[in-house]
């Protein structure tokens, strides 16, 4: 009884955050409505996005106090009241950290009308940015931050944690010392933690969970072996379509986590090197991954930032996403033609062991499981005709399950990862950081001048660098990191309000994880588990057949994205 | 004192410490051991959560890394028995030898990436003092081999 109320009060709490986020806001709405304003303006940065949290003061020319006052909001609008009388000359002032102060006199006309009671419209305001010691401490945190994750120094979510922390205690600690230490303050900084992104991994998590207890993949590797006949050349194509479509429906890390341990046994059982399936299962995953945007951490990002949709992916990735693929398994076959010719008399002793152990453990949870997943599908699919957030089907699925299989809570509290949950917070909150600090604005600067106005250059330059950046920093933060950057590129560069940068950047940091053992997670456990069965994968023999791939897969989908928004005219969400 | 304890990863380089052992096996008459330890250091680096269930997968893959030892010890003539323990590996070697009040045991010298561990080969001398120290049992190395 206790089990089944607490079963029901996780449910219900689930589900309240689904309503939570899927109710309009009404009350914030109302609170919205402002009376009416007399000087009203806005205020935007260099890359043309708004500032919020300026300060706007009005104050009679060479008097210091101000006559009014307002902040900017997440528009960069800003409404000033004027109680007083209207003096001969008036200043508005727009203050805001980790940009140069901006001074606007207002004309006779201005302060006439305004004199006669008529609201006035001030033009937008630009603030360049200034570089403060706050820049310096956000970027160096930050890039020590990606340094220790990719080296693998401290786990991803202590170095995170580590970073956040440090921003905000120089930010609160030097503040006093130093104005110009303040990077933000707490309520700054929740600003930029992404709450759709957080959900809908803790939604999915829950349904991973349920599915990977009941023993599918294994059923399904073995399948591919019963299918394929023990013929190499045809059991390797076949498990890289179930690791790849398992990636794109779940989570990357925990497919690898359950299909290499298997994939592992059936090579065992047939004599062969088990490296010859695991590395273009680890390379399928990472590129069929891209396909959805559940597929991966990266498009989750991605996908939440460019408000781009899961339909959205499907059409204008998916096909790029199986040219890719086809690419990769071809390569595959070349690559281990000598391995995949070695292997095929299976041993029967290991061969009924094997067979014994691939059973489905759970069928009644799998049966429900794939009922709720049908419909996690349609959701996704069709969801955004409602406006249904990705995070509230997540949360709607995995609620669903808890209550019709009833496991055990604590199992499925312990199978949420909250690490990983506290590790995109604190990273969103890194990533605010040198995005407030104005790191972000000059490096989509950099970017922008590269590029000039061509799309093609622009499209090539983020797949590409994306690609090899991911071969050698870890791509979720990087990926994080970049979002703001492709926000202004899709604002300056003629043509990319299709998103299709977005979806450059998509490709690039998930298909460049085939590039180097550090380039994606499923590549570390793969290896990890392969090493604890004596076949270590070295970084150089990881890069040596890892490479070729990285090359070959986003040629391929480098073509379909130039096919699709430059010759079909496509529009990305 | 009886039997002999030897811990394997599984792979090529397993090989000739499954050999070794096995012909300890045949010239003593003692009964073999294999044993496999689950460790699952290498999730610290992505912070996967999924501990339990790969565990049990992990466990079930050492499970048939040894029945491939065996049916290599049974060609062979020798019977040999197989162990799947999880944790810290120089812990769970000891822990068996106790147990089985081992006379022997063997062991490899893998090329273990990442940070250093009683594998590695400044450590391996002082594991194997310390095996004897704490068992009383015999150790081996295994030539151009694994664990």
């Amino acid at each position: 009884m206790n089990r089944l109320l607490r079963l029901w009060l996780l449910a219900a709490l689930l589900l309240g955050i689904s309503l939570a986020l899927v109710l309009p806001r009404t009350g914030a709405q109302a609170k919205g409505q402002a009376l009416s304003p007399l000087v009203t303006g806005s205020v935007y940065d260099q890359q043309g996005q708004p500032v919020e949290g300026a300060l706007v003061t009005l104050s009679a020319a060479h008097e210091s106090d101000s006559i009014a006052q307002a902040t900017t909001q997440p528009d960069g609008r800003y409404s000033l009241s004027l109680s007083e009388t209207i003096p001969d000359t008036l200043i508005v002032h727009i203050k805001r950290a980790h940009f140069e102060d901006a001074h606007i006199e207002l004309d006779a006309a201005a302060i006439q009308s305004l004199r006669t009671g008529q609201p006035i419209v001030l033009p937008d305001t630009t603030l360049l940015r200034h570089i403060s010691p706050a820049f310096l401490v956000a970027t160096l945190v930050f890039v020590a931050v990606l340094a220790i994750i990719t080296t693998g120094k401290l786990h991803n979510t202590l170095a995170a944690l580590v970073g956040a922390t440090l921003v905000f205690a120089i930010s609160y600690l030097g503040h006093p010392l130093r104005e110009d230490l303040f990077v933000f303050d707490f309520d700054g900084a929740l600003r930029y933690v992404d709450w759709n992104v957080i959900f809908l991994i803790m939604g999915m998590m829950i349904v991973i969970a349920v599915v990977e207890r009941t023993g599918i993949f294994q059923w399904l590797a073995f399948m591919a072996y019963r299918v394929s006949g023990g013929r190499m050349w045809l059991l390797l194509p076949i498990l890289m379509l179930v690791t790849g479509v398992a990636s794109a429906l779940l989570d990357n890390v925990t497919t690898m986590l359950l299909m290499t341990p298997i994939t592992i046994q059936i090579a065992l059982v047939l004599g062969t090197n088990p490296l010859a399936l695991l590395m273009p299962e680890v390379m399928a995953s990472n590129v069929v991954g891209v396909s959805t945007l559940i597929g991966t951490p990266t498009n989750i990002l991605i996908g939440s930032y460019g408000d781009i949709s899961f339909n959205d992916f499907l059409r204008n990735l998916t096909p790029g996403v199986l040219l890719a693929f086809l690419g990769l398994i071809l390569y595959s076959e070349f690559a281990y033609r000598r391995e995949l010719r070695a292997g095929g008399n299976p041993s029967p002793l290991l061969l009924e062991k094997l067979a014994e152990r691939a059973r489905i453990t759970k069928p009644e949870h799998l049966k429900k499981a794939g009922v709720v997943g049908a419909a996690m599908l349609i959701l996704f699919v069709f969801g955004e005709q409602v406006h249904l957030l990705p995070a509230v089907t997540a949360l709607m699925g995995a609620t669903a399950l808890l209550v019709w299989i009833k496991p055990d809570i604590e199992e499925m509290i312990e199978a949420v990862d909250w690490t990983t949950l506290v590790f995109f917070i604190a990273l969103f909150i890194l990533v605010g950081a040198i995005q407030e600090v104005g790191l972000i604005s000059f490096i989509a600067d950099a970017i922008g001048q590269l590029v000039g106005g061509n799309l093609v250059l622009a499209m090539l330059a983020v797949t590409w660098l994306s690609a090899v950046l991911s071969t050698v920093v870890a791509n979720i933060p990087f990926t994080a990191a970049m979002l703001p950057v492709i926000g202004y590129l899709t604002a300056i560069v003629p043509g990319a309000h299709s998103k299709v940068l977005f979806y450059c950047l998509s490709v690039g940091s998930a298909m460049g994880g085939n590039g180097s053992l550090i380039g994606s997670s499923p590549n570390i456990v793969t290896a990890g588990i392969a090493e604890r069965a004596g076949y270590p994968i070295s970084y150089v023999y990881f890069l040596k057949k890892g490479f070729p791939a990285l090359v070959i897969t986003i040629s391929l989908a480098t073509l379909w994205l130039l096919l699709r928004f430059l010759v079909l005219g496509g529009t990305g969400g | 004192m009886s039997g002999i304890v030897c811990a394997i990863r599984g792979g090529p380089a397993s090989q000739p410490t499954i050999a070794q052992a096995v012909t300890l096996a045949q010239k003593t008459g003692l009964p073999l051991h294999f044993l496999y330890v689950v460790n699952l250091d290498f999730l610290s680096r992505v912070g996967s959560g999924r501990v339990h269930t790969i565990s049990e997968e992990m466990h079930q893959m050492g499970e048939f890394i040894l029945l491939t030892a065996q049916a290599t010890a049974t060609a062979q003539g020798v019977t040999a028995q197989g162990a799947v323990r999880h944790g810290n590996v120089g812990d769970e070697i000891i822990g068996l030898c106790r147990e089985l009040d081992a006379a022997y045991v063997i062991l490899g010298q893998p090329q273990v990436q990442g940070k250093a561990n009683i594998f590695t080969k400044n450590l391996l001398k002082k594991f194997s003092e310390r095996i004897e120290r704490e068992t009383g049992a015999k150790v081996f190395f295994a030539e151009g081999s694994g664990m």
